[in-house]
């Protein structure tokens, strides 16, 4: 990849901007469709948790209009195996492996952190993952309520040395405060964000499809939902965002970057076109070029410096 | 098929194609070829590719299909429409730009025994039709085919085109003998046979209730819904006699005992 589009995030350093998010390829690089590394920047692990987690029962995809509804349940084999098994696997892939870890209590998050301490040089940052719930106030999950978002992310920094992002809920009531949260709390960079709960009826049986009702949606359809909020926390933060949700063409990761995001998280799209991160790569250099600009830095937000007659109301 | 026994062992690749033909097979079913651009690609049956028309956001996620058959850089594929991504490749004409994730999947083995039985629910037969070409001449191959039966005769007839002496069952007696494939196999199943059967779950645990103790070995090929076809998503995995199973890397072939034989759901 050129120069142009290595950059720095959350105390990262990337050879692109283009992260493959939590859940999609298997913690084994051997099982990536061919050719798929090439244009990715960093890997985010499949969401860890302490113990393992067998997942969701019954039916865990639906498909949308333009998107997907999952209830996979945080399947995973705990922390211990993921050192043991996976980080080593992921760690030969050749590219930055940033770990995502989800917790349902603090002390669940302390433990894992302190395990992942002795494996510092496989770990490039750690991705908190506050979509699931805390199990002190009732299972309401961490990314909707403040304080508890605060608390977590606080201390996550004492125990984490190193980079440490947030990946948001979009649930979340107001995505620049709980950006700021993430921000006052220790947080490097902050993911916007994660998938949008919605649900799906089966109309024959007259039930959701899904056991736990409620799942969660990506894909295309939520990359405008994704955008605003890039675009809300991007304008509450001096950290880097990370742009993630609907991007499935090159063109969507622009408008991420230009939005505010410094780097992009790409998850969905890779179901169907694995060879997404070197397309926009390449999106991202041909820009650079007609534009006469030497860094992809430089794209960053440059939609919120627009001069013309909304320029006032974006400022 | 591929016979030089060097089936494809590493992860699929994202495959740009065009339709070659597409035929419907009576109101439910379509055969359809697909033409790969560049290199055609080795599969072994029972490995399938994840199908979608090319450039489409809508639907999203392709299909998974059993590869039929392969000659030359041409693949076929059989299915029923029975959503909208099914419906919307049935209406696609030749020419029509597509994309394929694969071969996905582990694929059949070798038989071990001689007389091979392949037990099949309509759409089931898909992955064994390549079979018999796969296969060493050794062996010996009874095909038993089950299906609703009025509107499918022309699948029948397809089927039967394919694999001589093939039992075809059906459920209103409309088509061959009235019943159901499992009780069918009742009558050539012995301790010398191997089975394998792909079809609906019931089907499948059926074919297990009477034969797991009395054949050499059963194998069955599962369906999921599925959403990256590599392993990652966990959207199909299923719970196993020896853990958590992912259907479209670690099967979609499994040993019968594997998947139905303990207390646990799958």
């Amino acid at each position: 990849m050129k120069s142009s589009l290595r950059t720095e995030v959350g105390g990262v350093s990337l050879e692109t901007p283009v992260i493959v998010a939590s859940g999609v390829w298997p913690m084994d690089p051997r099982l990536w469709p061919a050719g798929s590394i090439e244009g990715v920047g960093a890997v985010c692990s499949k969401g860890m948790t302490l113990e393992p987690r067998e997942g969701n029962r019954g039916l865990r995809i639906v498909e949308t209009y333009s998107g997907v509804l999952n209830s996979i349940g945080l399947q995973n084999p705990g922390v211990e195996h993921f050192i043991a098994e996976e980080l080593p696997l992921l760690d030969n892939s050749g590219r930055p492996v940033i770990v995502n870890v989800a917790f349902e209590t603090l002390e669940d998050l302390g433990k894992m952190l302190e395990r992942l301490k002795s494996f510092r040089s496989m770990v490039v940052a750690v991705e908190m993952n506050v979509s699931c719930p805390n199990v002190s106030r009732g299972g309401m999950s961490w990314g909707v309520h403040l304080e508890s978002l605060g608390s977590a992310v606080s201390m996550a920094r004492e125990v984490w040395e190193g980079p440490l992002w947030v990946k948001l809920s979009p649930q979340a009531p107001s995505i620049g405060e709980f950006a700021r949260a993430s921000q006052e709390g220790g947080a490097q960079a902050v993911v916007v964000g994660n998938t949008w709960l919605g649900m799906a009826i089966d109309n024959d049986l007259e039930r959701p499809f899904f056991e736990n009702v409620f799942a969660g949606l990506s894909g295309p359809a939520i990359l405008p939902l994704a955008l605003r909020a890039v675009w809300e926390a991007a304008g509450a933060v001096d950290i880097p965002v990370i742009g993630c949700g609907g991007i499935a063409r090159p063109g969507d990761a622009l408008s991420m970057i230009l939005a505010g995001a410094s780097a992009v998280e790409v998850g969905t799209a890779l179901f169907i076109d694995s060879g997404l991160p070197a397309s926009i790569c390449r999106e991202l250099e041909a820009n650079l070029t007609k534009k006469g600009l030497a860094s992809v830095r430089e794209l960053v937000g440059r939609a919120r410096n627009y001069q013309g007659e909304i320029g006032e109301r974006l400022r | 098929m591929d016979r030089s026994g060097d089936p494809m062992k590493g992860p699929p690749a994202d495959r740009r194609g065009s339709i070659s033909f597409s035929r419907p097979l009576g109101d439910h079913c379509v055969h359809m070829g697909i033409e790969l651009e560049g290199l055609s690609s080795k599969a072994i049956p029972g490995q399938f590719f994840l199908i979608r028309e090319r450039g489409v956001l809508d639907p999203l996620l392709g299909r998974p299909l059993a590869l039929v058959a392969s000659e030359g850089n041409v693949l076929e594929f059989l299915f029923r429409v029975s959503g909208r991504g099914t419906a919307r490749l049935a209406t696609l004409p030749p020419g029509a730009a597509l994309e394929l994730r694969g071969p996905c999947g582990n694929g059949f083995p070798e038989p071990v025994r001689n007389e091979l039985v392949l037990v099949a629910g309509t759409l089931g037969i898909a992955p064994f039709i390549g079979i018999p070409s796969f296969c060493s001449e050794r062996v010996r191959i009874t095909a038993v085919l089950g299906v609703p039966g009025k509107g499918w005769e022309p699948f029948v007839e397809w089927c039967s085109e394919r694999f001589t002496g093939i039992r075809i069952n059906s459920d209103d007696g409309s088509i061959g003998r009235h019943g159901d494939p499992v009780e069918d196999t009742l009558l050539i199943v012995g301790q010398r046979h191997e089975v394998w059967g792909c079809g609906p779950e019931a089907m499948l645990r059926g074919l297990g209730r009477v034969h797991e103790k009395g054949c050499d070995r059963l194998l069955v090929s599962l369906e999921k819904r599925m959403a990256c076809g590599t392993g990652g998503c966990l959207g199909c995995s299923i719970r196993t006699g020896s853990g958590s199973k992912r259907v479209c890397v670690d099967g979609p072939v499994f040993e019968w005992r594997q998947v139905f034989g303990g207390s646990h759901e799958i």
